[in-house]
């Protein structure tokens, strides 16, 4: 394995800040009032960014020795990666000024959000491309996977951002019901996009299905069905399903309804929830960089 | 401008590793790093099998994906065809490491510069044959221009009916007896 545990936590760092950047932009439209929620997006996007970019610059040991060399990093234009840098540019620069605005509590302008949100998407998507165009490894060279990390991206996105909001304001993370809602939804798809990942590219070839089989019955099987399909989205689903059911029935009780307005419920739920969401977006990674079985040449 | 390539005769390939050792001292490289690989496969159903010893380094493949995907442009085509790296311009982000379709690249962790067989790019400047070419003990390898039909590769690959390990992996050039 060429890459390993640091790029896979890169790469999950680098979905979890553009899924924060758009969770806070989204929230700051749907709920004005949920300043909490949009303010701790805002400020851990950049952050967690900053740190996976630390990473890559410690796993490029040449670059690290001469950091100079890494403005070469813009010069290739058929690189993914070198396109990848260019969006993550962008991205940071809209991202820390957004954080900065709010640091501030001053107007943050409409078009650098903009922005923002456009190469959010672009660097939650790029991640996916960086591995999905390498030829050599089957089970990455799918179009399936760019959407899956945007995917997980935004729901890591959404819980990293949840799981912070939780410790300064049970209120609003109780509030922003339809983030619950989309969290939900995100999370299923993920699970329905694995098993057609897996399913279509294991019949491709060998080295696919010898990647698919060390996943689902191998070297790594404890791995994917304990952590990320139990804890990482089934107990996430069952969990979220269940919250969203219960404010529904808390909306159609008087007693429901004044405990939901004085925002007196616990949060066990959301931690238990959103912890185990980041953990599930980690271990995605993790396992698509470790089972990743190159063509056979001989 | 010439076309590098080399032509491998399993056939004759005892597995002495001399070619490794000799591409070593060339390249001044520690023991254990190595820009030739060996590999045996095992093919037939008994009795009728074969073993086979496939040396492998870089194949130097035209269009080469290593390149494309070099985010620095450290990795570069010389205008006779041999894929080179920059040590300058090396990050050390092992993106073409993951992209080699031969697994030929390697880093030098006291560099972090990743590398890989240069066809002795220096030697053969000189008019020279690269190291591994001149030590093989059975003449397994033979090294040369492949545009110039009158070359020994040239000449050799058809007398042999020589193929590249994977034609549907990319445009490579080194040629391969089985």
């Amino acid at each position: 394995m060429v890459w390993g545990t640091i790029i896979a936590a890169y790469l999950f760092l680098a979905g979890l800040s553009a899924g924060a950047f758009l969770t806070s932009s989204f929230v700051s439209r749907k709920y004005p009032n949920a300043v909490t929620v949009r303010f701790t997006g805002r400020i851990i996007s950049p952050i967690l960014m900053g740190i996976g970019l630390l990473l890559l610059i410690v796993d490029a040991e040449a670059g690290l020795k001469n950091p100079l060399r890494f403005i070469y990093l813009f010069t290739n234009f058929n690189s993914v990666m070198t396109i990848g840098t260019y969006f993550i540019s962008f991205f940071m620069m809209a991202a820390a000024y957004v954080a900065l605005m709010e640091i501030l509590k001053k107007k943050v302008n409409k078009i650098v959000e903009y922005i923002g949100i456009v190469f959010a998407v672009a660097t939650a998507m790029y991640t996916g491309f960086l591995i999905g165009v390498i030829t050599t490894v089957p089970l990455w060279n799918t179009a399936i996977l760019p959407i899956l990390f945007v995917v997980s991206a935004l729901s890591t996105g959404i819980a990293g951002t949840m799981l912070v909001s939780s410790f300064f304001s049970k209120k609003e993370v109780h509030q922003v019901l339809s983030i619950k809602k989309i969290h939900l939804s995100l999370l299923a798809v993920e699970v329905f996009l694995i098993f057609t990942m897996f399913l279509i590219t294991s019949t491709s070839n060998e080295a696919a299905a010898e990647s698919v089989a060390s996943l689902v019955s191998g070297e790594f099987m404890l791995l994917f069905w304990i952590g990320l399909m139990a804890i990482g989205l089934l107990l996430p689903i069952l969990l979220e399903s269940l919250e969203l059911w219960n404010a529904r029935k808390m909306g159609h009780s008087e007693a429901g309804l004044q405990v939901a307005a004085a925002g007196s419920h616990g949060i066990a739920g959301t931690l238990v929830t959103e912890s185990s969401v980041l953990v599930g977006g980690f271990i995605l990674r993790f396992l698509l960089l470790s089972a990743a079985v190159p063509i056979a040449f001989l | 401008m010439a076309r590098f390539g080399m032509m491998i005769d399993t056939r004759k390939c005892v597995g002495c590793y001399a070619c490794r050792v000799s591409c070593q001292m060339q390249n001044e490289l520690p023991v254990e790093v190595s820009y030739i690989k060996f590999y045996e496969k095992e093919t037939g159903i008994f009795p009728n099998v074969k073993n086979e010893i496939i040396p492998v380094q870089c194949q130097h493949c035209e269009d080469a994906p290593c390149e494309s995907v070099c985010p620095t442009k450290a990795t570069y085509t010389t205008e006779d065809g041999i894929v080179l790296v920059d040590a300058e311009k090396c990050i050390g982000c092992k993106y073409c490491m993951v992209a080699c379709p031969y697994q030929a690249r390697t880093q030098d962790h006291l560099t972090g510069v990743v590398e890989k067989c240069r066809f002795c790019a220096d030697l053969v400047a000189e008019g020279k044959q690269p190291a591994c070419v001149t030590t093989c003990i059975s003449n397994a390898r033979v090294f040369g221009d492949l545009d110039d039909p009158n070359s020994d590769v040239s000449k050799a690959i058809i007398k042999h009916n020589a193929h590249p390990l994977r034609p549907d992996l990319g445009k490579s050039k080194i040629y391969y007896v089985r």
